[in-house]
């Protein structure tokens, strides 16, 4: 038999194992592809972003994980985790593992359940393959940071944690809201918004940051889900395109959903903004560089210029996004730091050189509205004090983050914002979570906000030693301050026997 | 605008007023341009509480940490943007404070 190319085999293994049901109504063997309004005309007109086939595939894989796991035995064995910039930046690591590492696995899931459920088997197999790929990355950025386990607090327990450490449940139901949605807003939540619009936001600083810092494994793990990731982009636009051009009446359906999921994405990416401009002690850009890069030059006038062609426009709220560029970062580290008591990494108070890089990044809003506080927070611990909040935080009914976001335009003014609904109230801290809430109310109104259920007694006990035992922090251990922590301690003890200074 | 879905799409709140019984939540904010503290303060408290007791109990020792705060000079009571006129010895109940309602003030 002939060598056949690698598009003809693919047809042959995927497209061609295809057929149309002729006995039941496909409308029984696919119940999900319909009920979201989405037209669907020709399935067979899906372009196949990649022409991968499952030989081909494991391959690519199998080759990429032996680079990965050639570099993490060579790190584990030459006790490369001394040779990071400093210890305090594995708790970017720390919030990555308990924050991220389930999402990969969500989806795994949920791409292997579309998998099954979309009608097309062009579109079906693309699902497959970012499936596998999803259980993959889950499973090498454990190995990847279980290194460093052996030797630093806050490693442990993050499966629990991340279905029940507060800051948590931002990520946690954020996917939760799209995989209990239809599988084409899945797929423009996923697949586009938050793989597309707002990947290099979301990867790239974790990945630049590992390799500012020294740390390889993560870097090496960067690259080695680099080439699923430019895949995933690539269908995450072919997503769109596809419904967009397959009835005009997906036109105003896909747009509610980018306008919602920019917006949740945008949210969820408070916690990254603050890891870039606090926890790397070698800084790679700013939150505001790396917004306007890869947001308003790469999004913004790439991406939706091409997009208006089909009548989509830049998503709503978009404005007050931009204007979060100056202060988003600011105020959420602020929030984990006064917080730090809850949590399972540690913050830190601002050095002067720390401080000197933010005043030169944001000029117009860190020495007036930021500083002050941080050194106010500075002469409290130098006089044995903390800044911590004692008591529990209002949260957003949306993106369950903490109420910190200021009213656009004016960064000393919380953003109050709610709503009555069948006799209840909602809070919401943007104008962007309240017109998420505004068009699905019955949904939010099921959000379970870890300070409501603390409060419920669903979280351990009242008393916070109760709800951190439940959480699965060790107190003293995994949170407070970097300064006082065992994480500095032992990394002085092995810098000073080394003779190397450490911070 | 209602949900996509197969079937009914109806759920009962986690948090509504009925789950905390005789207490409810209460939101409080400290009105602040230096926004020490990072957002306002969620407390659960018995509808029957008198106000001067919430306030000492709960609202007092939330903003104590900050050395700047003032307990006696709150001013500027207010329920979701409307004037509260604070009577300490009143319940929240009695003072139009309900669950979930966001309360704020000033200290200058």
């Amino acid at each position: 038999m002939k060598k056949l190319s690698m598009r003809e085999r693919y047809n042959l293994l995927t497209r061609d194992l295809d057929w149309t049901p002729s006995y039941v109504d496909p409308a029984e063997v696919y119940p999900f592809s319909r009920y979201e309004g989405i037209k669907i005309h020709d399935w067979d007109a899906w372009e196949d972003p990649f022409r991968l086939t499952v030989d081909a595939y494991a391959k690519y894989q199998a080759e990429k994980d032996k680079r990965l796991y050639a570099v993490l035995d060579s790190f584990a064995q030459s006790q490369g985790h001394l040779g990071i910039s400093d210890a305090s930046y594995l708790n970017a690591m720390k919030l990555f593992l308990q924050g991220v590492t389930k999402l990969e696995y969500a989806a795994h899931r949920h791409f292997a359940y579309l998998a099954r459920h979309l009608d097309g088997p062009g579109p079906r197999f693309a699902a497959l393959c970012q499936s596998l790929d999803e259980l993959r990355h889950a499973q090498t950025q454990i190995h990847t940071l279980s290194n460093y386990n052996k030797y630093y607090e806050g490693f442990h327990s993050w499966p629990k944690m991340h279905d029940r450490v507060w800051y948590l449940s931002v990520p946690k139901s954020f996917f939760d809201d799209a995989m209990t949605a239809g599988p084409f807003e899945f797929l423009t939540a996923i697949s586009f918004s938050f793989e597309y619009l707002l990947t290099n936001l979301l990867f790239v600083p974790f990945m630049s940051g590992a390799s500012f810092n020294g740390d390889l494994p993560t870097m090496t793990f960067g690259f080695s889900a680099q080439s699923d990731e430019s895949r995933h982009m690539t269908l995450g636009l072919e997503v769109i395109k596809f419904l967009l051009e397959q009835d005009e009446a997906n036109v105003p359906i896909v747009q509610g959903w980018i306008d919602k999921w920019f917006w949740r994405g945008h949210r969820l990416n408070a916690l990254v903004a603050q890891m870039m401009d606090y926890m790397l002690p070698k800084k790679v850009m700013s939150w505001k560089e790396a917004f306007e890069l890869y947001f308003e030059q790469q999004m913004m006038q790439g991406l939706f210029p091409d997009l208006a062609y089909y009548g989509i426009t830049p998503p709503r709220h978009v404005e007050h996004a931009i204007l979060e560029k100056d202060i988003v970062s600011h105020q959420t580290y602020w929030v984990l730091k006064q917080f730090t008591f809850a949590a399972a990494f540690h913050t830190w108070e601002v050095d002067d050189d720390s401080m000197a890089w933010l005043s030169a990044q944001y000029p117009d809003t860190f020495d007036t509205y930021f500083k002050p506080r941080l050194l106010k927070s500075r002469e409290q611990a130098a006089n044995g004090m903390h800044s911590y909040f004692l008591g529990l935080p209002q949260l957003c009914q949306v993106c369950q983050i903490p109420m910190l976001f200021t009213e656009p335009g004016d960064p000393t003014t919380i953003c109050f914002r709610h709503r009555e609904y069948k006799g209840e109230t909602y809070h919401m801290c943007s104008d962007g979570c309240q017109w998420i809430f505004d068009r699905e109310p019955e949904k939010y109104i099921q959000a379970w906000l870890p300070v409501h259920q603390i409060y419920l007694g669903n979280c351990g006990g009242p008393s916070v030693p109760e709800v951190l035992s439940w959480y699965g922090v060790e107190e003293g251990v995994d949170n407070h301050p970097y300064e006082v922590s065992p994480d500095r301690k032992s990394w002085d003890e092995w810098h000073a026997a080394a003779g190397v200074a450490g911070k | 605008m209602t949900i996509p879905a197969l079937g009914a799409y109806e759920f009962t709140p986690l948090d509504g007023a009925a789950a905390y019984g005789d207490d409810q939540l209460v939101i409080v904010h400290r009105e602040d341009p230096r926004l020490w503290f990072c957002a306002a303060a969620t407390f659960r408290a018995p509808r029957a509480m008198p106000f001067g007791e919430f306030k000492a109990a709960m609202i007092d020792g939330w903003c104590g940490s900050d050395p700047d705060y003032d307990p006696a000079a709150a001013t500027d009571w207010r329920v979701f943007d409307e004037p509260l006129d604070v009577d300490p010895s009143k319940t929240l109940a009695e003072l139009g404070i309900g669950h979930k309602a966001l309360v704020t003030f000033r200290t200058p």
